[in-house]
């Protein structure tokens, strides 16, 4: 794995040095700001108060709310990272350096990592203010970032891929998004499909069912392996593509 | 330093390399000529490891491009034609990264960094941003990445390429007094670089090779097809006296009725026998009495260029050309 390190840092530092990352978090943010102040809202006015269910757990794949800013940030984090460096002509400086794709690929795909989880961070005050006001099962929470932290692996890995799949950026966000709609959807029907072995496969690759899983504290290892798979495959087939790059 | 065998690159169907063969030794200055499109490029992305061969095989510093091609990138400092770089990062900045991609020691790096730095002639702008620099100073940024880590070959594609007659010779310069310290392949289009830089060179035209030599093996090539000459004297004496010297078939006029010394293109019926025609002109004018005044042969070693590409280019490539 030759390169990790200097790759890493390098594309933390132009995540963080160009405006893409702060336009990211500071529209995610707001948007979960007011996603939660709406949750809060209707929790206060005692409507729609699920058996079992509390404002984090809500917080916590309990709306489209939740989704939505991760289908869009996911991607716009990624789309440049191998797109960009191919449409620039950077690649052969990168490629011809002593490194390996597996090194620049982890790399990138770390560094966006640490910018989801940096733009999630705040996010722990919503819970502190929660606590404040009322009861908060720590536990219940810490499941809920735990699936938001694989979801968001899976989702920046797609990501990944569908940048080292062509030199055009807006392409490659495009690329992402329909990828992760795909399996979003899929896992969405999965209630409306009669067939039993379907039906599971499809719960099993939910991302609704496993944060509902989460957010109620169930840790289904089966899932577990699902979401790092889904993590992992995508970034071997990005491996292997910047591989045969230099073949094209 | 450099070994390359019946090296070919296919795109498609287009022969972008044909059977090329020629090495490096330890120490040389190369110039790698041809006109653009000869291939070049393709075959210099090769040898950094950043393209691979359809077939044939490359060994850089002993290792092979395709076996040990971390051990090969690693024993090369490559610049690549358009100096790709990352507008966002400071120059200091980039070649901080760039030494630690190619794995310069932690506490080597300031040194490393700070030397290239000195050696490309970038030390005002060590801290702007590369957005910000001129095409010249990126240029230069790409030569101080190739010198970062001190490699013992340097493989430079075009350095001088887009640059102004000063930088030009600043990089001249340069790869000068690089030349003590590393192996120089240089790519250029331009013959007159290959005088000013290298103790050889290497031409190819259509992926194949034409020639390769020392320079002055090379100048053997540049044979002059016509020579053009201003006398002293009357226009029909010296016509006369020009188209009686063996070798020379075309006696053209070129100077208007009211210049005072006419002037006149001699064309030569053998280029390969050049000096000994234009030897014969200047004789033959002063056993006339009339006074050479110039004597200019008018080939240069493009046109020759031009007429070998012509001649060996391939089927395929003519329906590539750009229609006027």
């Amino acid at each position: 794995m030759r390169g990790f390190w200097p790759t890493f840092k390098r594309e933390l530092l132009s995540l963080v040095v160009t405006p893409i990352a702060w336009v990211v978090a500071g529209a995610f943010l707001l948007i979960e700001g007011l996603y939660f102040f709406v949750v809060l809202l209707s929790y206060a006015a005692e409507q729609s108060v699920v058996v079992g269910m509390g404002p984090a757990q809500m917080f916590f794949g309990g709306s489209v709310f939740y989704y939505f800013p991760l289908v869009m940030a996911c991607p716009i984090l990624t789309m440049r990272l191998l797109a960009e460096e191919r449409r620039s002509g950077t690649i052969e400086s990168l490629l011809t350096a002593p490194v390996d794709a597996l090194g620049i690929v982890l790399g990138k795909y770390f560094a966006t990592l640490v910018v989801f989880v940096a733009m999630w961070l705040p996010t722990l005050l919503y819970m502190m203010i929660l606590a404040a006001y009322g009861e908060v099962d720590w536990r219940l929470v810490a499941t809920g970032y735990l699936g938001t932290f694989l979801v968001g692996s899976a989702w920046l890995s797609i990501g990944t891929l569908s940048s080292a799949m062509t030199p055009t950026s807006t392409v490659a966000a495009v690329v992402a998004v329909v990828f992760i709609l795909v399996l979003f959807l899929l896992g969405f029907a999965a209630d409306k499909v009669d067939d039993g072995a379907l039906r599971a496969a499809m719960q099993h690759i939910s991302v609704a069912s496993l944060l509902d899983d989460l957010s109620r504290g169930l840790v289904d290892t089966r899932k577990l392996v699902f979401w790092i798979s889904a993590a992992v495959v995508p970034l071997i087939a990005s491996v292997k593509t910047v591989e045969a790059w230099r073949w094209g | 330093m450099i070994e390359v065998k019946r090296l070919s690159k296919r795109y498609g169907s287009f022969l972008a390399v044909n059977d090329l063969t020629f090495s490096v030794e330890r120490g040389e200055v190369v110039g790698f000529l041809g006109p653009n499109g000869a291939g070049k490029s393709t075959t210099l992305r090769i040898l950094a490891g950043f393209i691979g061969a359809t077939t044939g095989d490359v060994r850089i510093n002993g290792f092979s491009v395709t076996d040990q091609s971390i051990e090969a990138r690693a024993s090369i400092g490559y610049m690549p034609e358009s100096s790709p770089l990352y507008p966002e990062m400071r120059v200091r900045e980039y070649l901080h990264y760039r030494a630690e991609l190619k794995r310069v020691p932690r506490a080597k790096r300031q040194d490393a960094v700070d030397s290239s730095l000195q050696d490309a002639g970038l030390g005002d702008v060590d801290r702007v941003l590369i957005a910000q620099l001129s095409k010249g100073f990126r240029q230069r940024v790409g030569l101080a990445d190739a010198l970062v880590a001190s490699p013992p070959l340097l493989i430079l594609d075009e350095p001088t390429a887009g640059l102004d007659p000063n930088q030009i010779r600043d990089v001249r310069a340069l790869i000068k007094r690089l030349r003590k310290k590393h192996t120089i392949l240089v790519s250029t289009h331009i013959l007159s670089e290959v005088g000013a830089m290298c103790t050889r060179g290497i031409v190819i035209a259509a992926g194949e090779l034409v020639g390769q030599g020392s320079l002055d093996e090379l100048r053997a090539l540049r044979r002059p097809v016509a020579v053009k000459i201003r006398i002293r004297g009357e226009v029909v004496a010296a016509r006369t006296v020009l188209e009686g010297v063996p070798g020379a078939h075309a006696v053209t006029l070129e100077s208007q009725p009211d210049e005072s010394a006419p002037r006149f293109t001699v064309d030569f019926t053998d280029p390969a026998d050049s000096d000994a025609i234009t030897e014969r002109i200047s004789q033959a004018l002063h056993a006339a009495g009339l006074g050479v005044l110039e004597l200019v042969p008018t080939s240069s070693l493009e046109q020759v260029f031009a007429d070998l590409t012509i001649k060996k280019r391939p089927v395929e490539q003519v329906g590539r050309e750009p229609r006027p």
